[in-house]
């Protein structure tokens, strides 16, 4: 009735304890160690000796967390526990005698003291924290797979949403948790389909304030790490702890489906931070919308974050952008938020690339009508005056783009004054932008009657590959179109990297005459032309 | 029913006038002039033409679907290959035939042979007496040609057959050259060896005969009428002595020249200046004893026995003549309107040139070259760039290779470049420059030397004299040794100033630069390039050094750079990229007092207005990345963005200002847009977020776009300062630990630092179009500054500062609104629709291929001539073998028949024979029988 794999994993599993054993390495130590064996062996050898398990049990809730007689004695006990499960010794055989009853009572009532014990030491952070994990997921296959009597075998469903509830709430478990992800839920099916189950029911029962956070962040952790759902039926064939019998209930992608949707959707209830949102939101087009049975009921948690502002928008874009994309979903204002998000600090933000993709994507259509389109042009425009080159860089050319897109819009680069007397009128007198900065509606600004004097403005930037760019909206438009993605991914550290890394060709110019004045020059009268530098500044 | 073909051809006969009556003699008389041969001419024609009417086979209508007609082409009237004659052409390619393949047919299988190349042989045209005559003139050409025209001694001569020199010829009695010999001899004795030809023959004739000869000449026969051949001899005779007269002048000019050249090394001693020692005695006597023309002092070089000395002497003969002055024309001196001109002349080309560059059309050949190999596709091409021009930023290739990229972004403006301008021009003006630099710096060293024997420096304009005057101020020290070795790293720069005072740095530096000018050692060269390279580093050593060395020693130091920079460009350019290459590795955001100096030093020797530069563009773009990138935490941060504010301005302003100036002056004619007025979006924000975070009271809103840092700990000024605020300290950049009431005093220099810096970058970007964007947000944060919620805290002269800022701001303001017009930027002419419809061919041929693509419409036609060259060829090879078979065939015939011939004849023969012996047997039988 053995299971053929457990002598090899129990002797590895000694082999393991014997360096932490010897570690503290005592005479003390040794002769523990080799009553606790004694102690394990009579156990099995018979049932008189079941007492050792109380005694086995007082050694390892042993207070000592170094004490390796501790781990020792869990192990052991792990030994004997499995053995007992497998032989059925843990089973209340119906028509047996009251004693046997007893002992069978007694015994479980031990198990269920073990599996807190092991819960302790996993909640304690020290080396015996893998340890007690491993022990525990043994204990759950072990327990999934004893012999059936009577009663149905299932999941060990109770043990292991124990187990869960230590990793999730535990404050500073990141290695239990990292080795649970690894070695189970994501190599086993079952575990995975249970684990999202119970997720969903620790999520909703609620928890108490000083443990919520531990809890969002551990689950986000958890939920994040986790592989996507199999990609189809076949696939689902590594079992931990579920029976034989039961497995065919669990052959459907559907239902992993819905239990990680039901998981995550838990989660988002559950008041997230800032941070955990955006990290959520980063995943979401990869990772946490495939695994849904019902994208639209992200839509939620995206519009909410659409709202939030600032880089949170950003971030959600690309999730909205999926289920407009893939669901078909109708957002309503859609432009009107894309229009409110080209903020000032969207030329500086760290997702400026991903944004502007998007942006690109949103506004390929040669159906908007040329007041939007144009609102975009200028407000980019106007944003552009104070972004960095590499800012700069993305904008023009997708203006250019657009431009060619929505001739209409090319107004803002080209208008003449037909009328004379508008142009007499025209004369000295004052003209403001037509453009209105802060309308939020991207069709009522205006902005289609005014012209972009802010690119014409960078057509003199410092630098002068972004100045050379900045001219192409004055030149002819004889190209088709140019390709963003090639604009995008810039910055000051590549573009410095691109000019040192350029050799020396020719001797570079040198200016012919030699400054009177520098720093402070020697001519102590000061002259209406001096240098800033020198006006300015004390050089003493 | 027509009728029949007799009779049709006799009426034609008759209509034509060729048969039936013949006209009367009157109408032939009226009818034409014409002569009998002129009739005759008409009637073969006629016939001509009634025989071609009758014969249909002689003309054949060419094969169907060769008929045209006039909808598609007018060959169809011109009537040509309407008609086939094949009778005419089958006879001509038959006589062609016979005339080539017949006859190497029968040369077939010959060998050798004999050409008959006389002439008129096989001509059947000629007339026998026409041959004789061809034959005759041939031969006297032939003969003509060969002989000499130039002889001397006549052809004709010659051939006469002679007897000791006498003529057989019997014309005459005696056939003696009447002329007379005896002139010539006396003319010149000497000469009779070289006139050989001449006497040759005469030597041969005996002298008694000659004698007699001068003597018959005279009396005999003076009246007697020359023969021709006498004639002839005559002229003969004069022309030669003619041609002997010539020979003697040339001798005579010949001994004048060598007299001439026997005098000339006195004369180039002469012209020496008495460089050369008088010739020797031996060179003299050598002169003289050999007479011929030869040079006497190579002659006596020839004759002197040391062979050594004398190459010796040779070279440095020869190196003399080759560094020998051309004497020029000195230049007159000019006047003091000439030079100005010059010198104005001079800017302006140099300011030419900065403002071409300035427009980025500076095409760097190289540059562009490299660019296009760089990344295959390069940016020539249209079609090419349409994935790669723009993409210049080249993200593609940065992702590749993973942060050194290899951005084409420039390729982008190479691509401008190539449109826009020619390299020549620029090649050119650039080979000026530095030939104009290059007098610049000798000029300046030159200076410098001077000075440096001097005392005291005068105030001259130049760097080195200014350089000389720190020294001079502070009197360079006596003890400072005059030699130095010549520092190749900065190591050995070190090494050689230590305990030299900073003061005498420039000294030091100066001596070194003379000591080693290149003009001075061949390896000085290099000494010194790489000594530049180390004063760059040791100017930015200086500036990190604790006790900060006076501004003055740096300012020469970058004077020095400057002048090292103007002959070697490339090594110091290679100093200062590889100091900005470390402040872009190891602390972009945190610059050191080094880093702004060399920044500083960066922005007045390299002229800032161009459109690429490869040493200031990435110096701005390093200080804009501080502006943009770092978020000022502390005063010290402020300061130090303050400085590269500074910095920045000044670069975009263009050029040097004081340097632009002094141009001014000279050029303010020219009616320059001068200088460049970049535009740097980062100064303006890092000033508006330092008057923010520096405003005594917080903003409610923070107008503009500008990202708005507030840092960490506040730096608001929150003392009232009074009094005035003098200016930031250049050392106010490093973090330092300051009593409150310092820290509020530098709070307000900073503000009014940075109040100044909008004001000068107002009146930077006055005229750009979108000032008004740009500056409104900076007014509006002023006039927060100006408000009451700041004004106690501000000490009077800032406020001041600030009131005449926002002032102004607000003038500027109010004048880019008056000046604001809509773009019209695409005041280009139209471009031309692409179009696909086909070009319309005025005479257009369905045969031909109008094919756009010129190769392959070569193609096609090469390969349509050679289908009908085949195909021509076949034909010609096909009748070629009919005609060879016939003609086989032919000569079958004929042998047989002449076979057959002799075979009737030999029978015939045998049978008379046999007949006839017959007859005699008969006869004899008979006999026989008539005896019984």
């Amino acid at each position: 009735m053995l299971d053929p794999s457990t002598p090899s994993k129990k002797r590895k599993r000694g082999d393991n304890t014997g360096p932490c054993k010897l570690d503290s390495k005592t005479a003390d130590d040794n002769n523990a160690q080799s009553r606790i064996l004694q102690l394990e062996s009579q156990i099995l050898e018979s049932r008189r000796y079941y007492n050792n398990i109380a005694t086995l049990l007082l050694i390892s809730r042993g207070d000592d967390p170094q004490n390796g007689e501790k781990v020792a004695a869990a192990v052991s006990l792990c030994r004997v526990f499995c053995r007992l499960l497998a032989n059925g010794g843990m089973l209340v055989t119906t028509g047996a005698a009251d004693a046997e009853a007893m002992v069978v009572r007694w015994l479980n009532e031990r198990y269920d003291d073990y599996s807190k014990v092991l819960l302790t030491m996993l909640k304690e952070p020290n080396i015996s924290q893998g340890t007690a994990l491993t022990l525990l997921m043994r204990l759950v296959k072990d327990e999934g797979n004893r012999p059936k009597a009577g009663q149905e075998r299932l999941f060990p469903r109770k043990l292991y949403s124990r187990i869960l509830r230590v990793v999730l709430e535990a404050q500073c478990t990141s290695e239990a948790r990292e080795e649970l992800v690894r070695k189970y839920i994501n190599r086993y099916d079952d575990i995975r389909i249970h684990t999202m189950a119970i997720i969903y029911e620790l999520a909703t029962e609620g928890h108490p304030l000083e443990v919520l956070q531990a809890f969002i962040s551990n689950t986000l952790s958890v939920l994040s790490s986790t592989q996507v759902t199999p990609p189809s039926k076949d696939d689902i064939d590594k079992f931990y702890a579920t029976p034989t019998e039961n497995r065919s209930q669990l052959s459907s992608i559907t239902a992993y489906k819905k239990q990680a949707q039901q998981a995550w959707l838990a989660l988002f209830k559950l008041g997230l931070s800032k941070e955990q949102r955006k990290i959520i939101l980063g995943l979401i087009s990869s990772k946490i919308a495939p695994c849904f049975v019902k994208p639209e009921l992200l839509m939620d948690f995206l519009t909410d974050s659409l709202n939030f502002g600032g880089s949170m928008s950003l971030l959600a874009l690309s999730g909205l952008f999926y289920l407009i994309q893939e669901k078909n979903l109708d957002y309503p204002m859609f432009y009107q938020k894309l229009y409110i998000m080209l903020d000032a600090s969207i030329m500086h933000s760290r997702h400026r690339s991903r944004f502007f993709r998007l942006l690109d994507t949103f506004l390929a259509s040669t159906h908007l009508p040329a007041a939007l389109v144009a609102s975009f042009i200028k407000k980019l425009s106007r944003l552009s005056l104070q972004a960095p080159p590499a800012g700069i860089v993305v904008v023009v050319p997708w203006i250019y783009n657009l431009l060619k897109r929505h001739p209409t819009c090319t107004f803002m680069i080209h208008r003449e004054i037909h009328e004379k007397d508008r142009s007499e009128q025209l004369r000295g007198e004052v003209m403001n932008d037509p453009f209105d900065f802060d309308e939020e509606d991207p069709v009522k600004t205006d902005a289609i009657s005014s012209s972009l004097w802010e690119i014409q403005m960078l057509q003199a930037h410092y630098h002068p590959n972004v100045a050379t760019l900045a001219r192409i909206i004055s030149e002819q438009f004889t190209k088709h179109s140019y390709n963003t993605e090639d604009f995008l991914d810039h910055s000051y550290a590549t573009m410095l990297d691109m000019e040192l890394s350029k050799d020396i060709k020719k001797p570079p110019v040198v200016e012919s005459e030699i400054p009177e004045k520098i720093f402070t020059g020697y001519c102590k009268e000061a002259v209406q032309d001096d240098p800033l530098i020198v006006k300015m500044w004390d050089f003493t | 029913m027509p009728p029949s073909q007799l009779k049709r051809l006799k009426a034609t006969l008759r209509a034509e006038g060729i048969t039936g009556a013949q006209p009367s003699k009157k109408i032939r008389k009226k009818a034409g002039n014409g002569t009998g041969n002129d009739r005759r001419v008409q009637r073969t024609t006629a016939l001509q033409n009634i025989r071609e009417q009758f014969n249909p086979f002689e003309v054949t209508a060419l094969g169907r679907g060769r008929e045209k007609f006039q909808v598609t082409t007018n060959k169809t009237l011109s009537g040509r290959g309407l008609k086939g004659r094949p009778g005419v052409t089958k006879s001509l390619g038959e006589e062609n035939r016979k005339n080539t393949l017949l006859l190497e047919m029968q040369r077939r299988k010959k060998v050798g042979g004999i050409i008959d190349r006389r002439f008129g042989e096989n001509d059947p045209t000629m007339t026998p007496e026409e041959r004789m005559l061809e034959r005759f003139t041939k031969e006297k050409q032939k003969r003509y040609r060969n002989g000499a025209v130039f002889d001397l001694e006549d052809g004709e001569e010659e051939d006469q057959l002679t007897h000791f020199g006498q003529t057989l010829s019997f014309d005459n009695g005696k056939a003696i050259d009447d002329f007379e010999e005896g002139d010539l001899e006396l003319l010149d004795e000497d000469d009779r060896s070289s006139d050989g030809g001449l006497n040759k023959r005469k030597r041969g004739q005996s002298p008694g005969l000659e004698n007699g000869n001068d003597g018959d000449d005279g009396n005999e026969l003076p009246e007697r009428k020359k023969s021709k051949a006498e004639v002839m001899k005559e002229v003969i005779a004069k022309s030669k002595f003619h041609k002997f007269e010539r020979q003697q002048a040339r001798d005579a000019d010949e001994e004048l020249r060598e007299d001439l050249d026997k005098e000339l090394p006195n004369l180039l001693g002469l012209l020496r200046g008495g460089n050369l020692p008088p010739p020797s005695i031996p060179d003299l006597m050598s002169a003289k004893v050999d007479g011929s023309g030869m040079n006497p002092a190579r002659a006596a070089m020839m004759i002197s026995t040391d062979k050594a000395q004398a190459d010796k002497q040779y070279d440095m003969r020869l190196r003399e003549m080759a560094l020998d002055r051309r004497s020029k024309p000195t230049e007159r001196t000019k006047t003091e309107e000439e030079k100005a001109e010059e010198e104005a002349r001079r800017l302006q080309e140099l300011e030419e040139e900065r403002l071409r560059r300035m427009r980025g059309e500076v095409s760097d050949g190289e540059e562009e070259l490299d660019a296009t190999e760089g990344n295959g596709i390069g940016g020539d091409d249209e079609e090419a760039d349409v994935e790669n021009f723009g993409l210049g930023p080249g993200i593609s290739g940065w992702k590749q290779q993973k942060g050194l990229d290899i951005e084409d972004e420039d390729e982008f403006v190479i691509d401008d470049d190539l449109v826009a301008n020619d390299s020549d021009g620029s090649v050119e003006t650039e080979s000026e420059m530095s030939v104009l630099s290059e007098d610049d710096e000798d000029r300046e060293f030159l200076e410098g030397l001077a000075l440096d024997h001097e005392a005291n420096g005068g105030g001259s304009r130049s760097a080195i004299s200014s350089a000389k005057r720190t020294g001079s101020e502070d009197g360079p020290n006596p003890t400072l040794a005059y030699t130095f070795p010549c520092p190749q790293t900065h190591k050995e720069l070190l090494e050689t100033v230590k305990g030299v005072a900073f003061k005498d740095l420039p000294t030091v530096v100066r001596r070194i630069r003379t000591l080693y000018h290149p003009k001075l050692h061949n390896g000085n060269k290099e000494k010194l390039e790489q000594f530049s390279t180390a004063l760059v580093e040791h100017l930015a050593y200086l500036a990190d050094q604790p006790d900060h060395p006076p501004f003055l020693i740096l300012e020469s130091l970058i004077r020095h750079v400057h002048s090292l920079a103007k002959t070697y460009p490339e090594n110091i350019s290679r100093a200062f990229r590889s100091h900005l290459k470390s402040i872009h590795e190891n602390r972009p955001l945190a610059p050191t007092a080094a880093d702004l100096v060399i920044l500083t030093a960066i922005g007045s020797i390299f002229p800032t207005s161009d459109h690429f530069h490869k040493v200031v563009t990435p110096a701005i773009l390093s200080m804009a990345r501080y502006l943009g990138q770092s978020p000022p935490t502390s005063l010290s941060d402020l300061a130090v963005g303050a400085y590269l504010g500074t910095m920045c301005l000044q670069v975009c302003f263009g050029c040097f200002p004081d340097v632009s100036c002094a141009r001014l002056m000279l050029t303010d004619y020219l009616q320059y847009q001068r200088l460049s007025k970049r535009y740097v979006p980062e100064v303006m924000n890092y000033v508006l977020n330092a008057l923010c975070i520096l405003a005594p009271a917080r903003l409610r809103v923070v107008p503009g776009n500008f990202p708005y840092h507030e840092p960490a700990s506040p730096l608001r000024l929150q003392n009232a300062v009074a009094g005035h605020v003098h200016c930031l300290r250049f050392w106010d950049i490093l973090p330092q630990e300051l009593p409150d009431g310092e820290k509020s005093r530098l709070k307000a220099a900073l503000i009014e630092t940075h109040v100044t810096l909008i004001d000068s970058a107002a009146e930077l970007w006055a005229g750009k179009s979108a000032f008004y964007e740009v500056f409104e947000p900076a007014f509006k944060v002023l006039q927060f500054l100006a408000g009451k919620e700041c004004r106690k805290w501000l000490p009077s002269g800032t406020k001041e500062k600030i009131g005449m800022t926002s002032e102004k701001l607000q003038r500027l303001l109010k004048q880019a609104r008056l000046s604001r017009r809509p773009l019209a930027l695409h005041y280009h002419r139209p471009l031309a629709i692409r179009t696909s419809i086909p070009k319309f061919e005025d005479s257009y041929n369905p045969d031909k291929h109008y094919d756009p693509d010129r190769e392959r419409a070569e193609v096609g036609r090469l390969r349509a001539e050679y289908k009908r060259e085949r195909k021509g060829a076949l034909r010609e090879l096909r009748k070629d073998a009919n005609f060879i078979a016939r003609e086989l065939l032919r000569e079958k015939k004929e042998k047989d028949q002449e076979y057959e011939k002799k075979y009737k004849r030999l029978v015939a023969e045998i049978q008379g024979e046999e007949g006839h012996e017959r007859k005699e047997y008969e006869r004899e039988k008979r006999l026989r029988r008539g005896k019984r």
